[in-house]
């Protein structure tokens, strides 16, 4: 025997396929030519053996399909030569009894559902008669692919002839038949092709279990046509459906006790009926949902029938869910026997079926707050019930408990409106750590994005405890898991959220920064510092609003010392978590503050907070950048101030004078006391609201920064330190300053344009230079444009 | 029919009354070719004329006698020699003398007894004939002409349904009905098959009509049977309480009606054979006898006949408990080896593809 090369299953396929087309092209040939010359038999005889390719059992159901289509394109033609000769009144008598003659069941009935078809369209005979002969005679073929192909091809023949009509317009001996034939014959079909669909399923070695039931998806269309078909009858009204088409279907779907099946099948039932009638029959339709197969993804059959009643709810307009149907409660309850039928469902299937109810809660009934909150209610009783607990960052269940919970956080976009859901809080309980931190930053972000003001110390109560998480340490943390990147960013995030607790209230203002200061109090070393700040900043804030309002409340004073007693304590906090830099910030801004507040005592406490400050640059600032700055800021906000009397605003000015001399740097010492020379000029005393103008003590400082700068070994800091210097000089001769004269800025001018030209060039001296061309240009400047009231340029030598 | 060259001879043929409007049907032949005659049924007058034709004009033909036979017989075919006539009748039409002209004759056969069909089987050939002889001395001058008989019958009084449970224990269990016990030649078998238990994996299922023919007597019986048709009705398997439709139109077979023991030579009976065939290509099957007659033509039918007659259905499952029609569940299955001769024969046709 010659030896034939192996070939592959899909080669095969493609070979068996070929060949059966080439039958196919044959005889649809010869039976074409035949009809040509008007021989009906033979033309039958050749469609008899084209048809004879479809009692193969080789094809897989994919190449079956394509040899289904070649075969039903050429029936075809003989369908319409026989509607062709029908209506030129060349019928053939008995040719549907003719046909039937043909020994092979296959190519036998699709004979008799062509030449039935063309009856039907020929109006011969009863059309009620023949689609029950055909639909009752295809009950011949019980293999499940051939059987799946035959009832589709008579769905596919009949689809524009199937009667569809209350009552019977033909009251003769012919019957044209009424809808309810018409469902009569659908259902049946459906049922038989049901069957046929799901005994697929069984055949075979148990070890093509996965390709069978990928064949089986590919097949599905061809039983969903049924309701598809059913869909299309005009006559069938919600009535009609309710009592007529929906109870056959779902029988059918239940009994057959098949996973694929009857997921497929409920789907589709949601798909291919109008929304009025899934409304009309929430409950048979979910009470089947409740008897399906435990291995039927019953979510998403839930899930798309929720999704697409609330669109309708939404997308209809005016009509949306008629009152009379309890929409929320009906599925609420289904839902609700569904988990408990099974047992073994999943927890996360669980909460998606929550996440859909929610979204019909929400999208049906956007008023009804207490149907989101029944939900979240009912999910909690199952976790309780499952006893679940800490469930894990990025577990299905967790994951979808996320969805839920994110769901009224999303749609309200008012974090208080999600506090007015009772279990909303309780349900972050079950979370993990982890998840409890993404889901609180959530709705922080969703507050802060919404600018969403917490308006009442209860609410900032509960809400804080809600995201207790990202106030302070949890119990089920885990060391150093945090990266400090994210941590900073998850702080910051809570330093802008402090903002947001805001009430018009002043009173319930404090309280609320009271309550705030005592969740974030507990927040650690490491998160005060992020936290605290705006708290205290909160406090000035309110501090200034009752001086506003001073005239509606005779306490304010008191309260306005309150607030900085507070404040003052709220620093201390932040001290004894070894913080220099941000509470000596906070003392010079609540200086500040009461400098600005007149309330009683207010220069005391001003006092204070400025000497406090000043203990804090002692004690505890050693870097000498950060001395700089700080007593840099001291300066600066002791210049801004005129609040202090003399007695107070001269041990507070010598005492920066003096630390601007004694910092150990050359260069700092020297630009120290050069800015230490503004309190002299521009410091306010109290008495007389005016600037002090002290032109000697300002030269003095200035002198005094000369002569250190001298002192400098490193040219190109001396000659920067100088140019800075020279800038001081032509600020205080500008205002007037009697003590800086036009000589000593010549000298200072002549002393840096000997020095520059001996430095090294390189960017840094660039700069130098750059600042020193800039300030002689614009001395230049003046001098070209000389004014009135200003001092003269004249004797500038450039 | 030719003579020797010498003497006058004649043409013999006879023309039967109303030729022209009689019916004819077909029968086949002993070589399987098929034949038209004159239909004739029982009790019917058999009349017409015998013309003798002279092949000679103006010579004399001079015979012994003229008569006109009609004749009924059956021959086997394996007794060539012998012939059976069962019914043999004899007209003189003329007395010996001589014929100097062409000349006719009538004859008649008042209300003639036909009591059988004509039939032509595999051993077995019964026919009706007209035989004329112009006895000479030499050679007679013989003439036949065949007619053929249909034997008609009333619709039966009693036609029940024929209805049964069969099985093999554990393994398959159907029921089946088939709508009556009689049918006539144009009939449509209409029926049922309720599938009570299946642990076999069936591959499909067909109605088979056979005939058997039975010549002979005692032990010298042969029986020949003859698949007549093969109808599938089922392709795949079926599960528990599936029900399958038969509809089965006897029109498109060639059947005579069932031949009881006529005239004790022979018998022709025909047997629905319901067969389901497994994927191991076993055989289970269940013959049932039914009766096959022939109905007087009523003339034509109405289209309203013809479609309740296309859509025939039986009506409802066959109930399992009717008392008095059930029989104790038969084994029936057929491995391989029993009724090869059966086998072998369906093996020719369509089946294995």
């Amino acid at each position: 025997m010659p030896s034939t090369p192996q070939l592959s299953p899909q080669e095969e396929q493609e070979k068996l396929l070929e060949e059966a087309f080439n039958v196919v092209k044959t005889q649809s040939f010869q039976m074409k030519r035949c009809l040509d010359k008007g021989k009906l038999m033979d033309g039958l005889k050749h469609a008899s053996t084209m048809l004879g390719e479809l009692r193969t059992s080789m094809l897989s159901p994919k190449s079956y399909y394509e040899l289904y289509m070649a075969i039903s394109d050429e029936l075809r033609h003989l369908e319409l030569y026989l509607v062709d000769e029908f209506q030129k009144g060349r019928k053939v008598a008995d040719l549907y009894e003719l046909v039937q003659y043909a020994g092979n069941i296959v190519p036998r009935l699709y004979l008799l559902i062509t030449v039935g078809v063309v009856y039907i369209k020929a109006n011969e005979l009863s059309r009620k008669d023949i689609l029950k002969d055909l639909v009752e005679m295809c009950r011949g073929v019980q293999h499940p692919l051939r059987g799946l192909f035959l009832r589709n091809y008579l769905l596919q023949c009949t689809k524009n002839a199937l009667p569809d009509c209350e009552t019977e317009a033909n009251p003769g001996e012919y019957e044209v038949g009424t809808v309810y034939d018409s469902v009569d014959f659908i259902q049946l079909n459906f049922s038989e092709m049901n069957k046929l669909w799901v005994r697929m399923q069984h055949q075979g070695h148990s070890r093509d279990k996965e390709k069978r039931e990928r064949e089986r998806q590919e097949l599905r269309i061809l039983v969903g046509t049924n309701l598809v078909r059913l869909s299309q009858l005009e006559c069938i009204d919600m009535e009609k459906y309710k009592k007529l088409v929906l109870p056959g279907v779902l029988e059918q779907a239940v009994s057959c006790r098949d996973a694929i099946s009857q997921e497929y099948l409920m789907e589709c039932v949601i798909q291919v009926f109008p929304d009025e009638f899934h409304l009309a029959t929430l409950s048979p339709f979910l009470r089947a949902c409740a008897d399906l197969h435990p291995s039927v993804n019953v979510k998403n059959i839930i899930i798309a029938l929720i999704d697409r009643l609330a669109q309708f709810a939404q997308n209809e307009e005016g009509s949306g869910i008629p009152p009379d149907i309890k929409l929320f409660d009906i599925f609420s309850q289904q839902i609700a026997q569904i988990i408990q039928n099974r047992p073994d469902m999943p927890p996360d299937d669980i909460v998606s079926l929550q996440v859909a109810l929610i979204n019909l809660a929400i999208k049906c009934y956007p008023d009804k707050i207490d149907y989101v909150d029944k939900v979240l209610e009912t999910t909690e009783e199952i976790f309780n019930r499952l006893n679940l607990d800490h469930l894990e960052h990025g577990s299905p269940v967790s994951k979808e408990l996320m969805r839920l919970m994110k769901i009224p956080i999303d749609i309200y976009n008012n974090i208080l409106t999600v506090l007015k859901l009772q279990h909303f809080g309780p349900l972050f309980e079950y979370f993990d750590f982890h998840s409890r931190k993404v889901m609180s930053c959530y709705l922080v972000t969703n507050a802060l994005e919404n600018e969403t003001h917490i308006p009442t110390q209860e609410q900032v109560d509960s809400l804080l405890n809600i995201i207790n998480v990202l106030v302070q340490d949890q119990n089920d943390q885990q060391e150093d898991q945090d990266d400090p990147e994210d941590f900073a960013e998850e702080q910051g995030l809570m330093g802008r959220f402090i903002h947001l607790l805001m009430s018009d209230d002043l009173n319930q203002q404090y309280l609320i920064l009271n309550m705030a200061r005592k969740h974030f109090g507990n927040g650690g070393d490491k998160r005060i510092k992020y936290t605290l700040p705006p708290i205290v900043f909160a406090a000035y804030k309110l501090a200034f609003r009752y001086k506003h309002h001073k005239d509606e409340d005779e306490n304010w004073e008191k309260k306005c010392q309150k607030i900085f007693q507070f404040c003052h304590q709220t620093i201390g906090a932040l001290i004894k978590a070894e913080q220099a830099d941000i509470p000596l910030r906070l003392f010079l801004q609540g200086a500040l503050a009461a400098g600005e507040i007149d309330f009683e005592n207010h220069e005391t406490v001003a006092y204070e907070f400025m000497s406090q400050a000043f203990s804090l640059y002692e004690d505890e600032i050693s870097d000498s950048k950060a001395q700089l700055a700080a007593i840099t800021l001291i300066i600066a906000t002791l210049e801004k101030m005129s609040c202090f009397g003399e007695e107070n605003h001269e041990p507070l000015r010598t005492q920066c004078a003096l630390a601007g001399s004694k910092l150990l740097k050359k260069p700092d010492q020297c630009r120290g006391v050069s800015i230490c020379s503004h309190l002299f000029w521009s410091g306010k005393i109290s008495a007389t609201g005016n600037e002090m103008k002290d032109g000697k003590r300002v030269s003095d400082c200035l002198k005094k920064g000369v002569k250190i700068g001298n002192q400098c070994m490193d040219t190109s800091v001396q000659v920067q330190l100088f140019v800075e210097l020279l800038n001081q000089y032509i600020y205080y001769y500008e205002k007037g300053c009697d003590q800086t004269t036009v000589q000593v800025l010549n000298q200072l001018i002549s002393k840096i344009k000997e020095t520059i030209p001996t430095l090294e060039a390189n960017e840094e001296t660039e700069q130098i230079h750059k600042h020193f061309q800039n300030t002689l240009e614009h001395l230049q400047l003046r001098k070209n444009n000389p004014d009135n009231v200003g001092p003269s340029y004249a004797e500038l030598v450039l | 029919m030719s003579f020797f060259g010498f003497g006058q001879s004649a043409d013999v043929d006879i023309v039967l009354d109303g030729q022209e409007t009689r019916k004819t049907a077909e029968i086949k032949t002993e070589d399987g070719k098929k034949e038209r005659h004159y239909l004739y049924y029982d009790g019917e007058t058999v009349s017409g004329k015998v013309n003798v034709t002279l092949k000679k004009p103006g010579s004399k033909l001079e015979h012994q006698g003229i008569k006109i036979e009609f004749i009924g017989q059956i021959e086997l075919y394996y007794d060539r020699g012998n012939h059976h006539e069962f019914t043999s009748l004899v007209k003189e039409l003329a007395r010996p003398g001589e014929l100097a002209q062409n000349t006719n004759y009538s004859f008649e056969f008042q209300q003639v007894e036909k009591p059988y069909e004509s039939y032509t089987g595999a051993n077995v050939r019964l026919r009706y004939f007209l035989r004329v002889t112009v006895v000479k001395r030499l050679s007679d001058v013989v003439k036949e002409q065949d007619i053929i008989v249909h034997t008609l019958s009333q619709y039966p009084d009693m036609n029940s349904s024929i209805k049964m449970e069969v099985g093999i224990e554990d393994c398959l269990h159907i029921e089946f009905e088939y709508n009556k016990s009689k049918y006539h030649l144009k009939d449509v078998i209409v029926g049922k098959i309720y599938f009570l238990l299946v642990r076999i994996k069936i591959r499909h299922m067909e109605i088979q009509i056979i005939k058997r023919e039975s010549t002979g007597t005692g032990p010298n019986t042969f029986n020949e049977n003859e698949t007549i048709a093969k109808y599938e009705i089922m392709d795949g398997a079926p599960v528990r309480g599936e029900s399958i439709p038969i509809r089965l139109f006897l029109s498109g077979y060639e059947l005579t009606p069932t031949m009881r023991d006529i005239n004790k030579k022979f018998s022709v009976r025909y047997y629905l054979n319901l067969v389901l065939v497994d994927e191991e290509e076993r055989r289970y099957f269940k013959q049932q006898e039914i009766i096959i007659f022939r109905k007087a033509d009523k003339g034509k039918k109405s289209t309203g006949y013809k479609q309740s007659r296309a859509m025939q259905q039986h009506p409802t499952r066959p109930s399992p408990s009717s008392p008095g029609q059930q029989k104790p569940p038969q084994e029936e299955q057929e491995q391989a080896t029993a009724n090869s001769q059966a086998d072998e024969k369906e093996h020719n046709s369509k089946e294995d593809e």
